[in-house]
Parts: C-alpha cells; sequence; structure tokens
C-alpha cells in the first residue's frame, strides 16, 4: 500500500554514501566500534519529564544519556556518521474520553496505542504509514499497559496513548555488515522506553493504577571487545544493551514490571542462547537469569519513573509554582 | 466493530457471561488436575487432521484442520534473488581479500569463513511471512502481531560453530533458516511464506497456524543446485532430485508404510522448524493448547516458540517468548449478590450461612479478594515463578515440546 497523498522520499537508499576513506580515521586505523563503558549491571541515566504537552491530558519525555563515545563524537567530530544513537521518545496520553456512538459496549476502558517513529529517527528513513514492527511495538505496549491500567473504572470511554519516537537505538553498529547480526534489538530498547514512558504519562493524566510499571532490557552477548584479541569471551549477561556497542547479541528479553506486586506484564524474550549456557553452568545463563536481569533494569528505570510522577503530582497540586 | 479491531491480542472479547467465567475458571484452576471443558488432560492438544503437498504450484504446503473446524493452509514459494551487499561490508570484503590479515570488522560469518565459500550469514528480511485471517485487514493488528510472533523465531540468527562453505550439507546446517537460503556470496533464496485461515477465528489461531506453517516448511523443496561456488546459480530442473530444505531423517521411510511411531528413532536429531505453542495459566495450573473458553478466563497466555537443535542430544531450545493479552481482562465483572440491588432483599432475609459464602476471600494467586463464584476479571501481570513453569514444562526432556515435534515428524511428507 503506498501513501499516494504525500510526497515521500524513495522507498530505499537515502542513506548517506559512505567511502572508504573515512572508514579509516587519521591516524590510520580503521574506524572502531563503540564500547561499553558501562558495567555490566549499570544502567544509562534516563532523562523524563511530565507534562510537556499542554493539550494532552497526560505526556511523558525520555531521554536516555548518549553512550560515551557518541557524547565524544559530538563533541569533537571525526566522522559525518554519529558512531551510536541515543533514544529519544515523547508519549501523550489523550482521554478517558467517551468511545463514539458508533463503538459497541464496553464495560472496560478501551486502550488504544500507536507507536511511530520518527522519518528520520533511524538511520534508514520510514515512511509516514506505520509498518509491520510499529504496529508490532504498539501490541506489545498495549500488552503491557492494559494489565496495570484499573480498567473497569471507566465503562464505556477510550484511552489513546501515542508514541512518537524521535531517535531510535541503532539495530546494529552502522559499519557491521548487514548479516551479522539483524535482528531488530533495537527495537527492545525502543519497546522498554516506551513502557516507561508511557507510564509515567498515563501517572500525569491520573489513570488509576495498579502500580508503576517499568520497562527493562536485559541481553547475553557473546564477544565484546575481547573478541579482536582472538580470544572467544565467555557470553555474558548485561543490562541495557546498547546494540552498537557489542558484535552479537545472542539473544534479548524485556520485560514490563510492576515492583510493588512483584508481577511482570510484558516479556518478550528472543534469541538462541543455548549455546552460551551450554558451556557455563546452567542457571547463571538460562532464559531465567536472562528474565531477572530485565526486571533488575526495570527496577533501575523503576526509580527515574517515580521521581517524574512524583514531580508531576507536584505540578498538579501547585507545590511546585512556587518554585519556577 | 471497532472494539474487534482494537481487540487486538485477544482475538476477539469472548461473549461468554460472568457466571459461565466463574464455573469455567474454577474447573480449571483445580489444583493438580484441571477439569477442561472438553476433557482433555492440561497438556493434551485437540485432534487434528494435517497434510502435506496439496498446493502443486508451491515448493512445499501442509493444511491442518482442528476438529472445532477452524482449517489452514499454508504456502511456501521460493524465489532466487541477487544479494545486495552493503557498502561497509562490501568494503570489508575487498579488504579483507586484499590485505588478508584483517577479518575484524566483516562480522563473524563472513570473515571468518575465509576462502572460497566465504559464505554472508543470511538476511530476516529474506523471510517474507504474511497472514491472511477472514474478518481482519492485513494491517490489521492481529494479523501482524502473528506474522512477526511467527517470523521472529524462524529466522532466528544462530551463528553454529564451524560453519563454511555454502551451508548445504547436513551437518552444518545452522538453526535458522536464513543461513540455509544462502546460495553463494551473490545469490540468495527468498522465501515467502502465505498463511491463510480458511475458517472464522474461533480460538485464538496461534497454534493453528504455527502447526500448519511447521508442516508446510518440513515438506518445502528447493531444486538441486548444479553450479558451483561463486557462479551464478543454475539448478537441475529435475523435480524429483530436488532437496527438502530441511533435511529428513535418514531412516525414516520416505513413501513407506506410516508405522512411523514405532519404528527405530533416527540417531540423529535434524534440525526442525521452530513451532510456537500456545500456553495459558489458570490458577496453578498450566494448560496447553487452549480453545476460546479456555482462554477467555486465562490469568496469563504466552507463546513459547521451541525448535530442535541438530546434534547428537537433540534438546530443545528456546527461541522465543511472548506474552499475549489475556482476553479475560476484557471481561464483563460479575456482582455478587451483597452488591446486587435485585437480590440485595432476598440475602437480607435469608439464613447468616448464606451471607457467609458470599464473604469475599482472598485469591491466593491473584492476592485480590473475591467472593467465590462471582467472577471478576484479571488484573496484573505474571509472577516470576508461573513463567518459569510454564517455559520448563514445554522445554524439559519428555516434555510437550518433544511430544508435539514427534507427532508432526510422523506427518507423511512427500
Amino acid at each position: 500500500m503506498t501513501d499516494r497523498r504525500r510526497i515521500n522520499g524513495p522507498p530505499s537508499g537515502t542513506r548517506p554514501a559512505v567511502f572508504a576513506s573515512s572508514l579509516k580515521s587519521a591516524s590510520g586505523d580503521a574506524t572502531e566500534r563503540p564500547r561499553r563503558h558501562r558495567q555490566p549491571n549499570e544502567l544509562r541515566k534516563i532523562f523524563l519529564k511530565t507534562g510537556l504537552i499542554p493539550s494532552a491530558s497526560g505526556s511523558a519525555y525520555l531521554e536516555y544519556e548518549p553512550s560515551a563515545s557518541l557524547a565524544a563524537a559530538r563533541s569533537s567530530p571525526q566522522s559525518l556518521i554519529p558512531p551510536s544513537s541515543a533514544l529519544k521518545l515523547a508519549c501523550t496520553v489523550h482521554g478517558p474520553k467517551p468511545l463514539p456512538r458508533s463503538a459497541t459496549f464496553s464495560p472496560n476502558l478501551v486502550l488504544t496505542t500507536h507507536v511511530k517513529y520518527a522519518p528520520f529517527a533511524a538511520r534508514q528513513r520510514k515512511g509516514h504509514i506505520r509498518d509491520a514492527s510499529e504496529r508490532d511495538l504498539g501490541v506489545h505496549l498495549e500488552t503491557a499497559l492494559r494489565g496495570v491500567i484499573v480498567a473497569e473504572r471507566w465503562p464505556k470511554s477510550g484511552l489513546e496513548i501515542t508514541i512518537t519516537i524521535l531517535e531510535a537505538e541503532d539495530d546494529r553498529w552502522w559499519g557491521d555488515a548487514p548479516d551479522s547480526h539483524d535482528a531488530p534489538w533495537g527495537m527492545m530498547n525502543v519497546l522498554a522506553g516506551c513502557i516507561t514512558a508511557a507510564s509515567a504519562a498515563i501517572a500525569d493524566a491520573r489513570i488509576d493504577c495498579l502500580d508503576l510499571v517499568a520497562g527493562g532490557v536485559a541481553a547475553i552477548v557473546s564477544d565484546d571487545a575481547v573478541a579482536e584479541e582472538g580470544s572467544s569471551s565467555t557470553p555474558k549477561l548485561m543490562l541495557d544493551t546498547d546494540p552498537a556497542e557489542h558484535k552479537s547479541i545472542l539473544s534479548a528479553c524485556v520485560v514490563a514490571y510492576m515492583p510493588a506486586r512483584d508481577e511482570i506484564t510484558e516479556i518478550w524474550l528472543k534469541g538462541d542462547h543455548s549455546k552460551a549456557s551450554l558451556g557455563v553452568d546452567d542457571s547463571s545463563l538460562g532464559h531465567e537469569a536472562l528474565i531477572d536481569g530485565a526486571i533488575n533494569a526495570a527496577r533501575g528505570a523503576h526509580t527515574v519513573l517515580v521521581e517524574a510522577v512524583l514531580e508531576s503530582a507536584e505540578r498538579y497540586a501547585g507545590l511546585s509554582s512556587s518554585d519556577s | 466493530m471497532s472494539t474487534q479491531r482494537q481487540a487486538t491480542s485477544a482475538s476477539q472479547t469472548p461473549h461468554i457471561s460472568p457466571a459461565e467465567l466463574s464455573y469455567l475458571y474454577t474447573s480449571l484452576s483445580l489444583p493438580q488436575n484441571p477439569i477442561r471443558p472438553d476433557g482433555r488432560s492440561a497438556t493434551q492438544f485437540r485432534p487434528l487432521t494435517a497434510e502435506t503437498d496439496l498446493l502443486p504450484g508451491t515448493n512445499g504446503s501442509a493444511r491442518v484442520g482442528f476438529a472445532d473446524g477452524t482449517q489452514a493452509i499454508v504456502g511456501v514459494k521460493a524465489e532466487v534473488e541477487r544479494t545486495v551487499v552493503g557498502a561497509a561490508a562490501s568494503y570489508t570484503l575487498a579488504e579483507a581479500e586484499g590485505a588478508g590479515d584483517l577479518d575484524g570488522e566483516g562480522g563473524e560469518g563472513s570473515g571468518s569463513a575465509a576462502g572460497a565459500g566465504a559464505a554472508t550469514a543470511g538476511h530476516g528480511s529474506w523471510v517474507q511471512m504474511s497472514i491472511e485471517i477472514p474478518g481482519f485487514r492485513d494491517d490489521d493488528a492481529l494479523p501482524v502481531f502473528l506474522a512477526e510472533m511467527m517470523r521472529e523465531p524462524l529466522v532466528e540468527s544462530v551463528s553454529s560453530g564451524g560453519k563454511g562453505g555454502n551451508g548445504r550439507e547436513e551437518g552444518e546446517m545452522g538453526g535458522g533458516l536464513k543461513g540455509r537460503l544462502v546460495i553463494n556470496r551473490r545469490w540468495h533464496w527468498r522465501l515467502y511464506i502465505d498463511v491463510l485461515l480458511l475458517s472464522q477465528p474461533l480460538s485464538y489461531p496461534l497454534p493453528l497456524l504455527s502447526l500448519t506453517t511447521h508442516l508446510a516448511l518440513l515438506a518445502t523443496k528447493l531444486p538441486k543446485l548444479k553450479s558451483k561456488g561463486e557462479e551464478d546459480p543454475f539448478f537441475d530442473d529435475d523435480w524429483n532430485a530436488a532437496e527438502y530444505l530441511y533435511p529428513r531423517a535418514s531412516s525414516f521411510p520416505k513413501f513407506g508404510g506410516g508405522t512411523a511411531t514405532g519404528g527405530v528413532p533416527p540417531p540423529v536429531q535434524h534440525v526442525r522448524p521452530p513451532v510456537t505453542l500456545l500456553v495459558i495459566a489458570v490458577g496453578d495450573n498450566v494448560i496447553f493448547d487452549p480453545n476460546r473458553e479456555e482462554i477467555a478466563v486465562a490469568d496469563t497466555v504466552l507463546a513459547i516458540s521451541v525448535t530442535r537443535d541438530g546434534g547428537a542430544e537433540g534438546g530443545l531450545k528456546l527461541l522465543s517468548i511472548r506474552t499475549i493479552d489475556p482476553p479475560s481482562r476484557l471481561t464483563q465483572p460479575g456482582v455478587p449478590n451483597s452488591e446486587n440491588v435485585a437480590t440485595l432483599g432476598a440475602t437480607a432475609g435469608a439464613a447468616g450461612s448464606e451471607e457467609q459464602q458470599s464473604a469475599a476471600v482472598l485469591n491466593p494467586v491473584t492476592g485480590e479478594e473475591e467472593v467465590p463464584g462471582v467472577w471478576r476479571p484479571r488484573r496484573g501481570g505474571v509472577k516470576r515463578r508461573t513463567v518459569a513453569k510454564m517455559v520448563k514444562l514445554v522445554l524439559e526432556k519428555g516434555g510437550v515440546g518433544e511430544e508435539v515435534l514427534e507427532g508432526l515428524e510422523s506427518v507423511e511428507v512427500g
């Protein structure tokens, strides 16, 4: 289905040309993959602010801290191509509002989620019409949120959650061959960000929830920087992985987690880590460890979420008006 | 209509009364042995009929029908396509050939498999899947979600240790499908998997579609390659010489009788296409292949994809887990007698024993107060131990996953 109403860019190939000379820096060595400077269990810093969009009943803006290599590249650019990207997204909540007359009766709040990448969000341009991956993200987000919202308090009403992704995570390092690992690992980080931001926006819209749900990502990565010395490093469990920093991600997991109830409303685990768990003892790198890791990442995001929601509540109560 | 559209994962909002839901939930959550509406055990699947190779115009096809009348047809078609190599990758390839010492950048697949037969590792976009469900547009959330859910484990990248050549020989096949689609560095196969649900989606169609896709992929044959190495591909035009995409067990009689179950098990377990199982948890029970009524009261719905690894041990491995939004969250709550205006006078006049019965008790699973016999829509999520239990039941030796794969293996192919 093509979009006939707008003038679209070419369907593919809008990436800038990569010249062989640009792959080498001035010193002569090839451009290097960004390295992870964080500890395996250290998360990126999260910026989360609510109430930035006044026309919506609730809104939130989320941004991840740029990785060290990205920050360095911004201050002293070596190449036109940024080494990695950092997630930025905005979430708006409209509602609860009455359902249209034509809709069938619903005893519960009807939740609709839209996730849309801005055309410029990723290295590959996205079209204006939502593609399969964006719809897929929307369904994941809906699953994560529906378990949290106390839906029977708003019969016959609808709630629309719209997320615009301004800058997406990379699926892999741009210098890698497109076939080295092409699974959309960046989507999982995006989903975790979407869950956290949507949770803040729903709280900002003052809709009753069971708990603040937070998203977290963990991944089993097999070889990072060590691989260049020829020794195949053992697979490791890392929290909040930036796919650009890792050569090969074996499997990854996103959860939406409610700390107060110790419950998961959404799991999305994919990848094959059977090779990883064969060498080491089974429990340390199995799927359960992966889920637990993602939960720990979600706990980290939850602390940021609590601060943001507190700020939103203070603004609502008019407490912070004296500060500004 | 709009509620049906937006009820994505739930397939459809169940039209079952709160009293029925409560009855179903109670019988399914009985400790140790749930009582299912159709009398199956917790791990038993619905009876099904299956046939393969029914569409002559495809490379592989299958039809599966469940006893409740739902049917699905899957056709797999393959095309030869030229591989587009990215700028950075072609640069590193040229660099690797020229200097010969720099093979760090090209990725583990192309870099390490040095020599003439350097195979690329394949690309996920080479497998296209489309799902057609009557009553849904092709861009509705349910078909898109189902297609992604089934495509994801299929193209899962598995970097097996020592691979090389063009990946055609049995032992060297990685678990993932996409590595198998590589012909040489410049050419590959593109697979189109078209799934057609012939009936209305009475229950959540995932198990049916997944089983049918699995069978169609087992039956898929690709023409035998005659050219070698980096030549432009040239195929044997004898269709009988075509090779299975997933090699069949050698000891298995190709056109023999149907006594496959009693036969000698094949010595080497072959790589098999993934199969996605729908698992629900009701109370403390874990139930497989739920029908429409059972899924309507589920606390948790998980789609778990498993496959069989190549290799002697033949264990199952987990490829993906996804939660599916349980439809029980969308149901209508029942009203306990104590709150019901119509029965308020009756309960007040009745004996005190009835009042005790309708007192709220704490459900140990959901941690919420519930009046027994009165349905409450589910809230909240799933505990970690429940997920672990569900996955364990699928993966364990002699568990449901193995049973399903063996059952599918015994379907006559060819």
